[in-house]
C-alpha cells in the first residue's frame, strides 16, 4: 500500500498540468458490472486551486525519453519517476469508482521507451478494466503522438474520449519548444480519430460550430463504438509569444478541420527553468486564459467567428471586458435589438443573454409579451442586456446610444466585480466547465 | 378562508387542494406540528383521503401536464417553509393556463415553483457529486448524506443503475431514513446509527489514497479557495472523505 501511495503521489503530480477533466458527452446506462457515463458529465471534487476533480487523472509513466522544454516531467528534469502496472491501475480505479470517488479515468503518459511500448500497456490497462473488471464508466485516453494507427484503434475502442495534445498554438513555437514532437505526427492520430468517428456516423452533439456541414455518411453496421465522446485537444498559452488572434485562429480551425468537441486552453504555469521561457517567478496569465475561454465559448455555441471577433483589426482581446460585449459596442449598428422580434441566433449575441435566457424569451413570446421587468426573471443579466434591447419599444439603457457611453458605464458597473474577480484569488474555468455540462445536457 | 393543516405527504397536500375548491378557499397550509393559530383565519385539519387526492393528481396531469406534475412533487420535496401556498398557486394558474403555463417565465408565481424546483435539482446534482461510499463488511456501500431537501429518491434511479450489482445504503442523517438497495431494486426504511454495518479492513487504506490523490493533484501557483468553497459549500463537507478522512 505505501508503495501504491507513493507512485499515486507522483503520477498524479505529473498529470495535473492536463487541464480536461471533464466526464461529458456520452450517455450510457449500466451495460458492464459497474458504473454508467452521464451526458453532462459529473464532477465529483474541486481541489484547492479550484479545478473540478471528475476523473481519476494520472500519468500512466512518468519516465519520458522526451526533452520539451515547458514541461515538468521532461528528461533532463531531475524528479522522481514511476510506473503503473495495468492490473494495479485497473484496481485503484475500481476500488475508487465504487466509492463515487471519480467519473471514471483520465489516463495520459510520459513516452518510455517508444510511444507504441507506452500505449500497449495503456491498453492493457483500459482492456483489464472494461473487460475484467466489467467497467462501464467513462474513459478519457490522451493519444501520444507517433502511436501507430492500429493501437491508437484499439484505444478508441475501449475508450469514450480521445485527445491529442496540440501543445503550441502554432509549428514555430512547436519547433522551438518541443522539438521532438513534429506537427505530422500529432495531426495524423488527429486526423485519424475523425475520420473513424465521421465513418461510424458519431459525431454529433450542442454548439454551433458543426452547423448545416454534412457530417455523416451512411456507416458500415458496426456494433463497436469508437470513442462515443469525441475528441479533444490542448493547448498552452503564454509560453511563446503568441497573440489571442492566432490562438483563436488554431481553435477555429481545429474545430472545423477535426470536429473537436473541445480545446481546451491552459495557462503556462513556469515549472522548469529555460532560457526561451517566462522565467519561474513569474505568475501564470489567468486573466488572458479567461477571456480565451470566453471567446472559444463564443466560437462554439454562440454562432460568432474569430473574424468577427477581432474585426476591429486588433490582434487581442480587451483584456477589461469580455469578448462579447466589445463586439456588441464595436456593431453598434446591429443594435439595440427588440426581444421580442429578434430571431433566437440575434439574442444570443446579445450581451446578457445567454441561451438559457434566450430559450425562454422565444418560449415565453409564443403565448405572451416579454417585458422589460420579466427580462431579469428569466435570467438575463439585466444590467448589461439594456444598452443593447429594446422592450416593446422602449429602451431602457442610457440615454446616449454611443460606444463610448456604453462602453464607460458598463465599465464602471463592473469595476468592483473585475478588481475582486483578479484578485488573488482569482476563480476561472469553472463558468467554462458549467457552461459545458448544461450545453452537453441539452438544457443550453 | 381557512387555514388547513396536513399530515405533510404529498396525498395530504393534494387533498387540501381538493378542500381548496371544494370546502373553502385556503388562507394557508400547514404541517400539523408547526401550526401558530392565527386570529384571522379558523383552522381544519385535514384528513388525508386517497380518492380526493387521486382526483387532483389525475386533473394535473390531463388539465395541465405530466410535466408540470412532477415539477410540483419535485417543489414538495424542498424545505421551503411556504412551499404549500406556492404549490396551490402554481396549479389553481395551471387550470387557468393549461399547458402553457410553464412558458410563463415573467410570472411571479410560476418564477416561484421554479426557483423551488431549481433549489431541488442543484441539490440532487450534489448528492450525486457529493455522495462518498465507505465499503463496509461483506461489500456492502454505506455513504451518510446531510442534505437540506429531502432529495434521498430522487438520486435512487441514478446509483441504481451504476452500482447495479453492490448492494448499497444512503443514509439521510438529518431524516433517519435510508435508501437501500439491491441489484437495482431499491425502497427507503427508517435508519438509525446502530444500523450501520462495520467497515471492511482495506478501506481506510482507500481512504488515505484517496486523499493523497486530492491534495497532489492541485496546481499550487494557481491557488483559489474561494472558488473551490463555491462548488464545494462547507455544510457538505462533513461527510467529504477527502475533507473528512
Amino acid at each position: 500500500m505505501e508503495e501504491m501511495m507513493n507512485k499515486l503521489k507522483i503520477l498524479a503530480d505529473s498529470a495535473k498540468y492536463d487541464v480536461s477533466c471533464s466526464s461529458s458527452g456520452v450517455n450510457r446506462g449500466n451495460n458492464g458490472k459497474i458504473g454508467s457515463a452521464h451526458a453532462s458529465g459529473i464532477c465529483h471534487s474541486w481541489s484547492a486551486d479550484g479545478r473540478c476533480i471528475s476523473l481519476l487523472k494520472v500519468l500512466f509513466t512518468n519516465k519520458c525519453v522526451y526533452d520539451c522544454e515547458y514541461c515538468i516531467n521532461k528528461r533532463s528534469n531531475d524528479v522522481p519517476r514511476a510506473s503503473f502496472e495495468p492490473e494495479e491501475l485497473a484496481k485503484l480505479t475500481i476500488e475508487f469508482y465504487r466509492r463515487n470517488y471519480i467519473e471514471g479515468l483520465f489516463i495520459s503518459s510520459a513516452v518510455e521507451i517508444s510511444p507504441d511500448y507506452t500505449a500497449e500497456r495503456i491498453l492493457e490497462a483500459l482492456r483489464l478494466l472494461r473487460y475484467k473488471y466489467g467497467f462501464a464508466g467513462y474513459i478519457h485516453a490522451k493519444i501520444i503522438p507517433g502511436v501507430s494507427p492500429e493501437i491508437l484503434h484499439q484505444i478508441g475502442l475501449v475508450a469514450d474520449r480521445l485527445s491529442v495534445n496540440i501543445e503550441m498554438p502554432n509549428s514555430e513555437s512547436l519547433a522551438l519548444f518541443a522539438p521532438q514532437k513534429k506537427p505530422k505526427q500529432i495531426f495524423a492520430p488527429m486526423r485519424q480519430i475523425t475520420n473513424t468517428l465521421i465513418e461510424r456516423n458519431a459525431l454529433k452533439g450542442p454548439g454551433t460550430m458543426f452547423k448545416g456541414q454534412q457530417l455523416s455518411i451512411p456507416s458500415s453496421k458496426s456494433k463497436e463504438v469508437f470513442a462515443p465522446a469525441g475528441q479533444t485537444t490542448q493547448m498552452i498559452i503564454g509560453a511563446g509569444g503568441e497573440s489571442d488572434k492566432s490562438v483563436l485562429t488554431t481553435s477555429e480551425n481545429l474545430y472545423h478541420a477535426f470536429k473537436m468537441k473541445r480545446v481546451y486552453y491552459s495557462a503556462y504555469v513556469p515549472v522548469v527553468d529555460s532560457p526561451i521561457l517566462p522565467d519561474k517567478t513569474s505568475a501564470p496569465p489567468l486573466a488572458r486564459e479567461h477571456r480565451i475561454y470566453q471567446a472559444d465559448w463564443l466560437l462554439r455555441f454562440y454562432g460568432f467567428s474569430v473574424s468577427e471577433l477581432f474585426n476591429g483589426g486588433e490582434d487581442n482581446l480587451d483584456p477589461d471586458l469580455d469578448p462579447k460585449i466589445t463586439w456588441a459596442i464595436r456593431n453598434l449598428d446591429s443594435f439595440p435589438v427588440e426581444v421580442n422580434k429578434a430571431s433566437y441566433e440575434m439574442l444570443m449575441r446579445v450581451p446578457g443573454i445567454g441561451a438559457v435566457s434566450a430559450k425562454r424569451i422565444v418560449r415565453q413570446r409564443k403565448v405572451s409579451a416579454v417585458k422589460f421587468d420579466d427580462l431579469k426573471k428569466m435570467g438575463v443579466v439585466v444590467k448589461r442586456a439594456k444598452y443593447f434591447v429594446t422592450c416593446c419599444g422602449k429602451y431602457h439603457g442610457d440615454r446616449k446610444f454611443e460606444p463610448e457611453t456604453i462602453r464607460n458605464s458598463i465599465l464602471q458597473m463592473e469595476n468592483g466585480l473585475q478588481l475582486c474577480m483578479f484578485g488573488s484569488d482569482w476563480k476561472q474555468l469553472e463558468s467554462g466547465e458549467r457552461q459545458e455540462k448544461l450545453a452537453i445536457a441539452g438544457v443550453i | 378562508m381557512i387555514d388547513y393543516l396536513y399530515d405533510g405527504t404529498f396525498e395530504g397536500l393534494l387533498t387540501c387542494i381538493y378542500n381548496h375548491y371544494y370546502v373553502d378557499k385556503a388562507a394557508g397550509i400547514y404541517t400539523r406540528g408547526q401550526y401558530q393559530p392565527s386570529l384571522l383565519n379558523g383552522y381544519m385539519e385535514v384528513e388525508t383521503d386517497e380518492d380526493k387526492a387521486t382526483t387532483v393528481y389525475d386533473a394535473i396531469e390531463k388539465k395541465i401536464s405530466g410535466y408540470d406534475l412532477k415539477r410540483v412533487y419535485r417543489a414538495f420535496l424542498t424545505c421551503d417553509p411556504d412551499k404549500e401556498m406556492k404549490i396551490l398557486n402554481y396549479i389553481v394558474l395551471g387550470f387557468r393556463k393549461g399547458s402553457s403555463v410553464s412558458m410563463l417565465h415573467g410570472n411571479d408565481t410560476v418564477l416561484a415553483v421554479q426557483a423551488l424546483e431549481k433549489k431541488i435539482s442543484v441539490e440532487k446534482e450534489r448528492m450525486l457529486q457529493f455522495v462518498r461510499f465507505s465499503v463496509m463488511k461483506n461489500d456492502i456501500l454505506y455513504a451518510r448524506i446531510e442534505p437540506d431537501h429531502d432529495v434521498l429518491e430522487l438520486t435512487a434511479h441514478h446509483f441504481c443503475d451504476r452500482y447495479r450489482n453492490d448492494p448499497f445504503i444512503i443514509h439521510d442523517v438529518k431524516r433517519s431514513k435510508a435508501l437501500i438497495a439491491l441489484q437495482g431494486e431499491w425502497y427507503i426504511s427508517h435508519f438509525e446509527d446502530y444500523d450501520i454495518p462495520e467497515l471492511s479492513a482495506d478501506e481506510r487504506e482507500y481512504r488515505r489514497l484517496w486523499k493523497n490523490y486530492f491534495d497532489n493533484i492541485a496546481i499550487k501557483e494557481r491557488k483559489n479557495p474561494r472558488c473551490q468553497r463555491n462548488f464545494m459549500p462547507a455544510r457538505y463537507r462533513k461527510n467529504l472523505t477527502e475533507i473528512n478522512i
